[in-house]
């Protein structure tokens, strides 16, 4: 029965055209969420749903290399990234990012749709060159309209942790954007998520460094003098 | 064999690196690290054919070009390696830098020359991104390594904004992937290959794929409006690091904006993209000029200064004769050493007065007289006065540029007046305070002078002769190396 669904490339495109609302969704929930933890689930859930359409392109498609990103993309970023930003969110105990910049959650959700608007518009007036189906023109906007509302989050929130995931989510962006428009070459994934990886790692180890208010980081402050003398800039 | 004779050396500098225990090991591995990579650089311009695929896959290219811009790299992180033996030991002991942090810090510089010098080589522009990435990662260690709070912050501000900008870019990679599938059957990212088939490329998409990676490339370099990261990243980094972010990273960015440049000159693209180069060009001196005006802190300055070069340079870009090429990549050279004898001033001055601060500075000359005249040459030499190389480099771009148009080369002009006056600003204003006009509190204590520790000096006396001597003789090798890249870039 489940077979039978799968070989069904109407059924398929209507699933990914679900997925692609419930990926608008999560975007919109990282913009406006305020708890961590909460944060990283709503982040594991967005990739799982790139888990989902990859797959579900693959069955239309059959090309291998989306199996390939959806077992990657599982196991990077629906797996070990959430958890070890976890740990680190509980190392450094911060469990809420309350403040915003310049925007808070409602006129953002507003900026989005213009985003996304933005990106339909940008596209459409480009892709007409390329012979590309209703659904992957669909795929391409949502994946530009992701990566800039992940900018917003970098943009409009004021913890380290939120913003690694804003940039996490423009990354998820890219690679949705990616598998919609060209068949990349698997190594240049794998690549990318290596990148992720090492930024996650280095982001986070220095939002400790930052958030060490104990007392050895002002003990530290106070022999440092002013380093930079450019405090007033 | 180049390419592998670079891994090779990085690899084998960095694990001695990671095994030696005194400062004073780490220090000399790193300088010969950099002595290494400034050897073979040599040795493959002399002796081998290029340009070249070295690693027998298409990856990796060797050309004049890439080997120029890794000379450049390996130059001045020599320089940079031997001024950070006196000037690491100073942090140190001025407790700024912990000796826990001290492995990370010639690690993460190791390994910075290693990934640049891998990114000036490769000729898959994917290869090229993620090992672009990789530098803005080990330089943002380098900018943190200090850890206080102010350093920590501006690291992660330079991540956030190049890496965040470099997904832009990957987007365009993936625009140019698709575009070049179109017209190859399958798709490719190779430079070289690109090259080759620019003709064919359809000049709207590769419009839009060169926007989306300029966007990356553009943040890399400094470019307004995604400069914001440079001033506080450059400022804050330790003065052996803050040359290198200058004369090095920045110079990444403009590499792989003149490589698309270089394939877009050859399609109907070329003019709405050199209107493109030449508008953010110009708004990029400006931004930076009108902050460099008022600056009150020196290290701020010289930063600011740098985005104000990298306006210059996309302007040499955008112009786009073969003419205006030449003498943009002179000035690439020209820059990276003037600002990292800056730079490297201004570090000794931080040393001395614990500020950056410009109204600390006084009796400069007899406190420090390396630093003091290193800087007044060094700016006199960075706002292009003759005979220094930048003047010749800046003459003729806006020789080119005047072809152009003409309130374009009045507009900079403009603005360089400007630049010139910030610095004059400083130099009249700090450099001529004696501490014996007493200030409102009375006679201040005079400062001990710092003792400027071994191998701080040699940098700056040398850059200096160097840059005196590329100002008023252009030497025939250089002139020939030049010409190649012009050549090889498709211009002539």
């Amino acid at each position: 029965m489940i077979s039978s669904f799968l070989a069904d490339p109407t059924f398929l495109e209507d699933m990914v055209r679900i997925l692609f609302v419930f990926v608008l969704i999560t975007a919109a929930l990282i913009l406006s969420t305020r708890n961590i933890a909460s944060l990283l689930t709503v982040y594991a859930v967005q990739s799982l749903l790139l888990v989902l359409i990859a797959s579900s392109l693959y069955f239309i498609e059959g090309n291998r290399t989306l199996l390939a990103i959806a077992a990657l993309t599982l196991v990077s970023k629906v797996l070990l990234i959430p958890i070890f930003i976890n740990i680190i969110g509980e190392k450094i105990k911060i469990s809420r990012d309350l403040k915003f910049n310049y925007l808070e959650p409602t006129p953002s959700l507003l900026v989005s749709m213009g985003l996304i608007l933005l990106a339909y518009v940008f596209l459409s007036g480009f892709f007409n060159e390329f012979i590309l189906s209703k659904l992957f023109f669909m795929g391409a906007v949502i994946g530009l309209s992701l990566t800039l509302m992940g900018m917003l989050v970098i943009f409009s929130r004021r913890k380290v942790i939120t913003k690694v995931i804003g940039y996490l989510t423009m990354e998820n962006g890219v690679l949705l954007f990616g598998i919609f428009v060209a068949d990349l070459p698997f190594i240049i994934e794998i690549l990318i998520v290596i990148d992720l990886m090492i930024l996650v790692l280095l982001t986070t180890i220095l939002a400790i460094g930052l958030d060490s208010t104990s007392e050895e980081y002002h003990q530290r402050l106070q022999t440092l003098k002013i380093w930079s003398g450019g405090e007033e800039q | 064999m180049i390419i592998l004779s670079y891994l090779a050396a990085g690899a084998l500098a960095l694990a001695l690196i990671l095994l030696s225990k005194s400062h004073r090991a780490m220090n000399a591995f790193s300088i010969l690290h950099t002595l290494a990579f400034l050897a073979i650089g040599f040795y493959a311009l002399l002796t081998i054919t290029v340009p070249a695929f070295e690693t027998g896959n298409k990856y990796f290219y060797v050309d004049h070009l890439s080997i120029y811009e890794v000379l450049i790299a390996a130059l001045l992180f020599f320089l940079a390696s031997v001024y950070a033996s006196g000037y690491v030991e100073s942090l140190m002991q001025a407790q700024e830098l912990h000796r826990n942090n001290l492995k990370i810090f010639y690690m993460a510089f190791s390994l910075l020359l290693t990934t640049a010098t891998l990114a000036f080589f490769s000729d898959n522009l994917a290869l090229f991104w993620i090992f672009a990435e990789l530098t803005t990662v080990f330089s943002a260690v380098l900018v943190a390594i200090l850890s206080a709070k102010e350093n920590i912050d501006a690291a992660i501000k330079y991540i956030f904004i190049a890496s965040g900008a470099m997904l832009f870019s990957f987007i365009g990679l993936i625009f140019l992937y698709t575009l070049s599938g179109e017209i190859l059957g399958s798709g490719t990212l190779n430079w070289t290959v690109l090259m080759e088939n620019s003709v064919l490329l359809s000049p709207k998409m590769l419009t839009a794929s060169f926007v989306f990676l300029f966007i990356g490339f553009a943040a890399k370099s400094g470019i307004f409006p995604f400069h914001t990261w440079l001033p506080d990243a450059h400022s804050k980094a330790p003065s052996a690091v803050s040359a290198i972010l200058s004369g090095v990273l920045l110079n990444i960015g403009i590499y792989g904006i003149l490589r698309m440049y270089a394939i877009v000159r050859q399609t109907e693209a070329e003019a709405i993209v050199s209107q493109f180069l030449i508008g953010f060009g110009l708004l990029t001196v400006t931004v930076a000029v009108l902050n460099m005006l008022l600056q009150k802190n020196l290290k701020m300055l010289i930063a600011f200064s740098s985005v104000e070069h990298m306006g210059i340079l996309l302007l040499g870009i955008g112009v786009g004769t073969p003419f205006a090429l030449f003498w943009t990549l002179f000035y690439v050279l020209a820059h990276s050493l003037t600002k990292a004898s800056l730079f490297f001033s201004a570090g000794i001055l931080h040393r001395q007065y614990e500020s950056n601060l410009i109204q600390d500075i006084k009796d400069i000359f007899s406190l420090q007289p390396i630093a003091g005249w290193g800087f007044v040459i060094g700016s006199f030499a960075i706002i292009g006065m003759p005979p220094f190389p930048i003047f010749s480099a800046k003459f003729f771009i806006l020789l080119e540029a005047f072809e152009f148009s003409k309130s374009l080369v009045f507009a900079v002009l403009l603005l360089l007046v400007i630049a010139s006056a910030a610095f004059a600003r400083v130099l009249i204003g700090a450099f001529t305070r004696s501490s014996k006009e007493a200030g409102p509190e009375g006679i201040e204590t005079p400062l001990l002078p710092y003792t400027v520790r071994n191998g701080m000096k040699f940098p700056i006396i040398s850059i200096i002769i160097v840059i005196l001597a590329l100002g008023v003789f252009f030497p025939e090798p250089l002139e020939n190396l030049l010409n190649e890249i012009v050549y090889e870039l498709g211009y002539l």
